[in-house]
């Protein structure tokens, strides 16, 4: 059981993420924007977050700049739930301390093997 | 994960999409406007996520057809195009598409079609590209060996970007067996000189397995940038031609299939209409007076079963006091969850605006005011119809062209205003134009031709801009496909009234218009007059009430074919006994005994001939046809504070009922 | 959470927290770097639930800076997760792990 920060605007997106998770027995927090994602990291100590890259107030590449300034987040694998089917997206937010993605559409086997990946 | 736990999130996606379409729709009408780089944003974040989440939540179709939107408005963000008419025309047609699939999605009906398919194709070309040539078959790696050496080096950066060399090794050692040898060249000699967070070491991995190449790739895929990566064939197995494995085809469409049916069930139980969504500060104000009233009673309750020693009344009549007062509240805040905002009906207008001004060559400012105001859900629900005509009618007949503006000494662009406020006990929208304003001579001549009128000697303006409310009335020499619907002002009033509410005009020759529909609060609740008829009480809408007067006797005059008439400021109004009306036995029959209340509804004025009135009260609303029968002249019933019930006198259907009577 | 030092007459003995990843590097780091001045250390790996590549080659630097000084060096306790990932890592041999010892 990892404890998991699953950030995105979208309710249905990001109640589908935390679903998934916590029916794999994950504990998740959720958080609706990268300002309320990095409150809530500030709060906690997450073994994984999982951020999609547009939305509103600050997006995802913003907020992964801002975790890896933490030293507590400083190694602390961060995804990407991106659709952009370009590189360059994928590679602006590696660029500002990203891990990895997880290209959308993804279904929850898909989320799962890949958290599972990355924890390890 | 089960289906149901996927469609309950295809439920809220179908919702979320749906206001992101409006927001898509009311930020592109802004950037129309000359708004600000961030909309184009804000336009791009909304068209992502429906992307994103349609592919997720099993609707490709929907998906793919987005996905070129966004590829467009990718470019006007990335600076690459710029944005234009031609492409904001083409966005908001996406986004009636879109919706038009939402709706087809929620029928459970296909999604595309040609109107769709056309549209992708017409994006796909401002693109620069033809339309997306499906099957395009990639280029497969057929390197396959079954021995390789990969050599692995991390920049400093790797670590701390949360990419673990263990983590990546392990995954390569699911591949086959490895032999890891590490290379400690970079490997600084002291302590002080090492950054522990970065990277110095280095791996060369021997793998002993058949393994494809791409699959020792994928392994690295996410440090591709962030390493020296060589993967080299130690043994070669052989050329193949024909591709090994086939490429792993995505498991979603058939998961999505599968779960298709679940959704479909689950939009079905989802009516519309029956719900309401209500805020989280309501909720709590109501849990607060539930608490207050808990409290109240227990209070209340000390009282029970012994005599009431004369000390302590001063306590319980201040408990009845809190009792009443937490009931009052109650009662308001209950109501209040059926209130929602008006701008879900006026967010509708700005585009409706931008298409019919361009259609007929005008130029025109939407103005929304007081988009917070809230109503009542039923009235929100039908009070758009009235609205869309208004506005059609301000453009079509209220503006002018830019030329005859011009002609006019104002400016080429023609203000139009929505505007909500409460006003005492009632909701009130007005739709304004800075326009010409009501043609008397045109509606005059009109209305004469139409056989309305003989002749408007000594009508007061008010009186003419009345004539428009008229069955069939219609100024414009030319029907234009706008506003030459069938549909005139007499129905917008019909609708207005159906709500309770009424509808007027002011208007200056030159200066504009100004419609003015008044609305109750709410429709489950009215304000109105108890009247006495024999044993009967009755509720008149105090919205309706003109004045209430006591007559002479010799002030109604009977006439031929059996009304009554009788005379009120300077006009002659039919007298409606409601004891006649309703079959009440043991009323008042004289007619100075009684009283005559003035009420107008469906723009006439008549007089309702009543015992007496008791007072006034609000009256909740029941409705009749729920509980007996629809009966013509009452719209409903309420229980009054003896327990009796009072019928609620329908206004407007009495003038019909009149009318009727009259015309037979 | 720092590697704990405590003085075992010249011998320091600095205890490996058990989360021992790349957050923790920093403050091992400094309790390594104090030990380099002691004539011999232990290493009690035998908390470490926890291990990454990071702490790993932390302990390698120190491991030769200490055999340059002329520094005893001893484990006194390697944890499972830890003899794993230096296995994975190819670092066993270089880190001199002992062959067996309970954890």
């Amino acid at each position: 059981m990892a404890k998991i920060l699953a950030v995105d605007d979208s309710a249905s997106m990001r109640g589908m993420v935390a679903f998934t998770l916590r029916g794999a027995g994950h504990d998740v927090s959720e958080a609706e924007n990268g300002q309320l994602a990095l409150d809530a990291a500030r709060g906690g100590s997450f073994d994984l977050v999982l951020a999609d890259v547009n939305m509103p107030v600050m997006d995802g590449i913003s907020m992964v700049r801002e975790l890896r300034t933490m030293p507590a987040y400083k190694g602390v694998p961060i995804l990407m739930l991106t659709t952009e089917s370009h590189t360059d997206k994928k590679m602006e937010g590696k660029a500002a301390g990203a891990t990895g993605w997880l290209v959308k559409p993804f279904d929850p086997e898909q989320l799962l093997a890949t958290v599972k990946r990355v924890l390890g | 994960m089960s289906k149901t736990g996927l469609a309950q999130f295809q439920q809220v996606f179908i919702e979320e999409s749906l206001e992101g379409l409006d927001t898509m729709e009311s930020s592109l009408l802004a950037l129309d406007n000359g708004g600000d780089a961030e909309l184009v944003h804000t336009i791009f974040r909304a068209a992502h996520s429906i992307k994103g989440g349609a592919a997720t939540f099993g609707f490709p179709e929907m998906s793919s057809f987005t996905h070129e939107a966004e590829s467009l408005l990718d470019e006007v963000r990335g600076g690459k195009r710029a944005i234009d008419g031609a492409i904001i025309e083409l966005l908001l047609r996406t986004v009636d598409c879109l919706r038009a699939m939402f709706a087809r999605a929620q029928a459970g009906e296909p999604l595309n079609d040609a109107v769709a398919e056309a549209l992708r194709n017409e994006l796909a070309a401002a693109m620069g590209r033809g339309a997306p040539v499906a099957g395009v078959q990639a280029r497969r790696e057929v390197d396959q060996a079954d021995a390789w050496t990969v050599r692995f080096r991390p920049h400093a950066g790797m670590l701390a970007g949360g990419n673990e060399p263990l983590r990546l090794i392990r995954e390569l050692a699911g591949l086959g067996e490895l032999t890891v040898k590490t290379e400690l060249d970079r490997l600084p000699a002291t302590l002080a000189a090492l950054e522990p967070t970065e990277c110095h070491l280095g791996w060369t991995i021997e793998l002993k397995g058949p393994a494809r190449r791409a699959d020792i790739a994928a392994v690295f895929d996410w440090v591709e940038d962030e390493c020296d990566l060589a993967i080299e064939a130690k043994h070669i197995v052989a050329e193949v031609a024909s591709p090994v494995a086939t490429p792993a085809t995505p498991a979603a469409p058939a998961a999505n299939v599968a779960d298709a049916g679940a959704v479909r069930a689950q939009r079905e139980a989802s009516a519309e209409s029956s719900s309401v969504r209500v805020s989280i500060d309501k909720i709590d104000g109501l849990i607060n007076l539930v608490g207050e009233l808990v409290i109240t009673q227990s209070m209340l309750d000390t009282f029970r079963g012994g005599e009431v020693d004369a000390s302590r009344l001063a306590m319980l009549e201040h408990g009845l006091a809190q009792l009443a007062r937490h009931t009052r509240e109650l009662q308001e805040s209950v109501m209040g969850i059926r209130m929602l905002p008006i701008a879900s009906v006026f967010n509708r207008f700005p585009r409706m605006v931008r298409d019919i001004s361009q259609k007929l060559g005008k130029q025109v400012k939407l103005d929304l005011v007081g988009e917070q105001t809230e109503l009542d859900k039923t009235v929100l629900e039908k009070i758009g119809d009235p609205m869309v005509h208004l506005v059609r009618n301000a453009i079509d007949h209220g503006l002018e062209t830019p030329e005859k503006r011009r002609a006019a000494g104002k400016q080429d662009t023609g203000t139009l205003t929505l505007a909500a406020s409460h006003r005492g006990g009632s909701i009130v929208v007005e739709v304004s134009d800075d326009g010409a304003g009501l043609n008397r001579d045109a509606i005059v001549s009109k209305a004469v031709q139409r056989g309305l009128i003989a002749s408007a000697e000594g009508m007061s303006d008010e009186a003419v801009a009345e004539l428009i409310f008229q069955p069939g009335f219609s100024t414009a020499a030319v029907t234009t496909d706008l506003s030459g619907r069938g549909v005139g002002m007499d129905v917008v009033r019909r609708n207005v009234s159906d709500l309770g509410g009424t509808v007027t005009i002011r208007s200056t020759q030159g200066k504009g218009s100004v419609f003015t529909i008044t609305l109750p609060l709410t429709l489950a609740i009215i304000d109105g007059l108890t009247a006495a008829v024999g044993e009967e009480r009755y509720i008149v809408p105090l919205v309706s009430i003109v004045e209430s007067v006591q007559l002479k006797a010799d002030a109604v005059r009977s006439v031929a074919g059996g009304g009554e008439l009788f005379r009120f400021r300077g006009e002659y109004l039919p007298v409606i006994r409601l004891h006649d009306a309703f079959g009440c036995d043991t009323a008042v029959q004289a007619i100075d005994e009684g009283l005559m209340v003035v009420v107008e509804g469906d723009g006439a004025r008549m007089g309702l001939f009543v015992d007496g009135l008791i007072g006034q009260q609000q009256a909740v609303v029941k409705s009749l046809e729920a509980n007996y029968r629809r009966v013509q002249g009452i719209s409903g019933a309420t229980i009054l504070a003896d327990g009796s019930v009072a019928l609620i006198v329908d206004i407007a259907g009495l003038v019909r009922l009149q009318g009727r009577r009259k015309a037979a | 959470m720092g590697g704990r030092t405590k003085g075992k007459g010249e011998a320091r003995v600095i205890a490996l927290p058990a989360d021992f990843r790349l957050a923790s590097t920093a403050d091992v780091k400094a309790s390594l770097a104090d030990a380099l001045g002691a004539s011999a250390a232990e290493l009690d790996g035998a908390a470490v639930e926890r291990v990454d590549s990071a702490a790993l080659q932390l302990l390698l630097v120190f491991r030769r800076e200490a055999a340059a000084r002329g520094l005893a060096l001893a484990w006194s306790g390697v944890s499972v997760a830890m003899r794993e990932a230096a296995d994975v890592l190819g670092l066993s041999q270089v880190l001199e792990l002992p062959a067996s010892m309970p954890a």
